[in-house]
């Protein structure tokens, strides 16, 4: 039995450390003893979303972006019956955007998304940056995620789901307190840093989700986190004091 | 000859004074900064003064170690050289350079500019000074850089040479395809230089590689091999833009800790260069600056005794000796240089303390995610030659999660935001050596601190370690 972990477009997306998300997963998973193979698809590589337990997507600039929208626009579907089935996703920045229904330009011109969310993205008049501390609740535990982001966007949710409410920094629009979104076990946010290194309760959630999706007990052996709580506490403490 | 120019350069001089007699920072800056806003147009009228004439070198790393090496071939030769020799690359550090060899009148004897010019700057300072030869050493993507940030940069600084006299020259490296693309694109006279991609330098570096596409049909860009990040030999997969033969080639490279040696090659003639620092960078970096001066009429021989000499320059790379300890400071700035720089501490051959400072100020990049794209795994490959990792700085717990994931024990890492006690603590570790790899700001307060508790030494010793600018 092995977990299998899906990077998405490794080549184009890895702004910003995001591969960090993807160490950090396989990491947690292999200090368990559990056993992880990453397999990395770029454009045009065959993928079946439905033999995969946990998919990454990050972030790249405009021009890689339209890119690999054209790319998964093509297997939409497949993407689409696998996240329906429960599949693991953590969409950072740019591949969270892409997730959703489209992305309006300056000029007023939407440029569609794939559509497998329910919320829109348009183009702001600055870029959104800095450090972020956000209150979410992971698997019924409170916890404070913290991270880096970095986005010109304003995404704003249809009622879906955030990931937390911000205590510190923009999060999706800067506007309405949200940050990132969820939908089943789909995890997106804006923050880079990377995300999961620093907040380990949300990788074991994401590990347990997979585990579970699988059919295999949830009851994940505990680990020393101290640097991760450490490296957590002092960005906590900066930012909200 | 303006009163404004005799005022600028007086004042200059003056705070160049007086932060020699207090003994503050480089004063490579602040002068430059204060005549440029006595007198704005203070370039223009240093612009013709150099007698043969002004070169320019710019890209992402190793500006300060080309220019310096290049200056250093050219005094060789018997000319009198006006350089930026501290890494002050903005248009205040040009302005610095040209005013310490100045009179007060403003009148510079010189027969050389040779410029090391950030890519950002590049635009403002070849607005006043136009350049006979430009250097481009490569493009990386810095921490600093936001979203498609790279990109702008290689177009502002073609716009840049599209506005120099038709008779500028390029050098490019060859083996950069993010570089060798503006021949094409300037269509200005371009030389190439390169290393011979012979699959022994292979590189295993795998990321933080930025060219994927060929600029000029947006193809997928394909690699025979990798010498270190995008640098290697490309070709597109659909047109006909691939690597350039290169004018002056290295060949038969070895690297070792003793240093780098190689034969350049000009397709009639071989010179062998015994490099006394190591790694790929810098043999970029000496090829760079040979090539200029071999187009400069230099002799190939003196341009090769120019290089053998060379020494780092203080700030970017300096050793110390503690006790029987040698102490190597470093600074890193982005990936590419943070990966040169830990394959510099696996040729080291005794156990060593590693302390890694990382501060997050603006001028370090507020962002620290780019600690992600650093290969921090290839330590856990000898991990005999490490005794602790001590993380220091705003971000050290950062730094110590960083490590802990690229597998290197948690037993082994300490974290210890203060940098007085940092060194105290590294210092007197038990093992033979120490190596200190610091971010920008926190380069000045550790040089500080290490200068104080241990001596500094003059010449670079062969346990030197890539510098990075
Ligand atoms: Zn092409």
């Amino acid at each position: 039995m092995s977990i299998t972990v899906c990077h998405l477009y490794p080549d184009l997306l890895n702004l910003y450390g995001d591969r960090g998300n993807v160490i950090s997963f396989v990491q947690r998973c292999r200090w368990r003893g559990l056993d992880v193979q990453v397999r990395e698809i770029n454009l045009d590589n065959p993928v079946k979303f439905e033999e995969y337990d946990f998919l990454f997507i990050g972030g790249g600039s405009d021009r890689e972006q339209s890119l690999i929208a054209a790319d998964l626009g093509a297997r939409v579907d497949s993407l689409r019956a696998a996240v329906e089935d429960g599949l693991v996703v953590l969409a950072i920045c740019g591949g969270y955007q892409l997730l959703g229904r489209f992305y309006r330009t300056p000029e007023g011109k939407e440029i569609a998304g794939l559509g497998l969310l329910d919320f829109y993205t348009e183009a702001g008049n600055r870029r959104l940056i800095g450090n972020v501390a956000v209150e979410a609740e992971i698997g019924g535990r409170k916890t404070i995620l913290v991270g880096f982001e970095n986005h010109g966007g304003k995404t704003f949710l249809n009622g879906l789901k955030p990931l937390g409410r911000v205590l510190f920094g923009n999060g999706n629009n800067g506007m309405d307190g949200l940050e990132g979104a969820r939908y089943k076990n789909v995890f997106c946010s804006y923050l880079h840093g990377p995300l999961l290194p620093k907040n380990p309760v949300l990788t074991d959630y994401l590990i347990a989700l997979a585990l579970q999706r699988k059919g295999i007990g949830t009851e994940l052996s505990p680990l020393d986190d101290s640097i991760e709580e450490r490296a957590n506490k002092a960005m906590v403490k900066r930012l909200l004091g | 000859m303006s009163l404004r120019l005799i005022l600028a350069v007086l004042a200059a001089k003056l705070v160049m004074h007086i932060s020699r007699l207090l003994g503050k920072g480089r004063g490579s800056s602040l002068p430059g900064m204060l005549a440029l806003r006595i007198c704005p147009d203070l370039l223009g009228h240093f612009e013709n003064q150099p007698r043969t004439a002004t070169i320019m070198v710019t890209g992402t790393n190793g500006k300060t170690t080309t220019n310096n090496m290049l200056a250093g071939i050219l005094e060789r030769e018997g000319y009198q050289v006006v350089a930026n020799r501290e890494g002050a690359n903005l248009i205040t550090g040009v302005a610095t350079a040209f005013i310490r060899s100045s009179s007060i009148l403003g009148r510079v004897r010189c027969d050389y500019a040779v410029l090391e010019v950030d890519e950002a700057a590049f635009t403002g300072v070849t607005k006043w000074i136009k350049p006979r030869l430009v250097v481009i050493i490569n493009f990386f993507r810095d921490q600093l850089d936001r979203y498609g940030e790279l990109d702008t940069t290689i177009k502002n600084v073609l716009a840049a040479v599209k506005q120099l006299p038709d008779s500028t020259v390029l050098i490019l490296n060859a083996d950069d395809p993010l570089v060798a693309r503006l021949a094409r694109e300037s269509g200005y006279h371009s030389k190439f230089y390169g290393v011979r991609p012979v699959q022994e330098l292979s590189g295993n570096v795998a990321y933080s590689r930025e060219a994927k596409f060929c600029p000029f049909c947006g193809h997928a860009l394909e690699y025979n091999i990798y010498l270190y990040s995008q640098l290697g030999d490309y070709k597109c997969t659909q047109c006909d833009f691939a690597r350039p033969q290169p004018d002056i080639e290295a060949e038969s490279v070895t690297t070792g800790v003793g240093g780098t040696t190689a034969f350049l090659n000009d397709d009639k003639n071989k010179w062998q260069l015994n490099l006394p620092v190591r790694g790929m960078h810098n043999l970029y970096n000496a090829l760079a600056a040979f090539t200029a001066a071999y187009l400069l009429g230099v002799k190939p021989e003196t341009a090769v005794a120019g290089l053998e000499t060379y020494t780092p320059a203080t700030g970017r790379m300096e050793s110390f000796r503690y006790g029987s300890k040698q102490v190597v400071l470093v600074l890193v700035k982005n990936p590419t240089g943070f990966n040169q720089a830990l394959s510099g501490l696996l040729t080291g051959e005794v156990e060593q303390d590693v302390m890694i400072a990382i501060n997050d100020n603006a001028a370090d990049g507020r962002d620290i995610s780019w600690l992600w794209d650093v290969d921090f795994e290839i330590l856990t490959r000898t991990p005999e030659k490490f005794k602790r990792f001590i993380c220091s700085g705003q971000r050290a717990e950062d730094m110590a999660l960083r490590l802990k994931y690229a597998g290197v024990s948690p037993t082994i890492i300490e974290i210890e935001n203060d940098f007085s006690r940092a060194v105290d603590s590294a210092l007197n570790g038990e093992s033979g050596a120490v190596s200190v790899l610091v971010t920008y700001t926190a380069l000045w307060p550790v040089e500080k601190i290490l200068s104080r508790r241990a001596e500094r030494m003059k010449q670079s010793v062969d346990y030197s370690v890539p510098s990075v600018s």
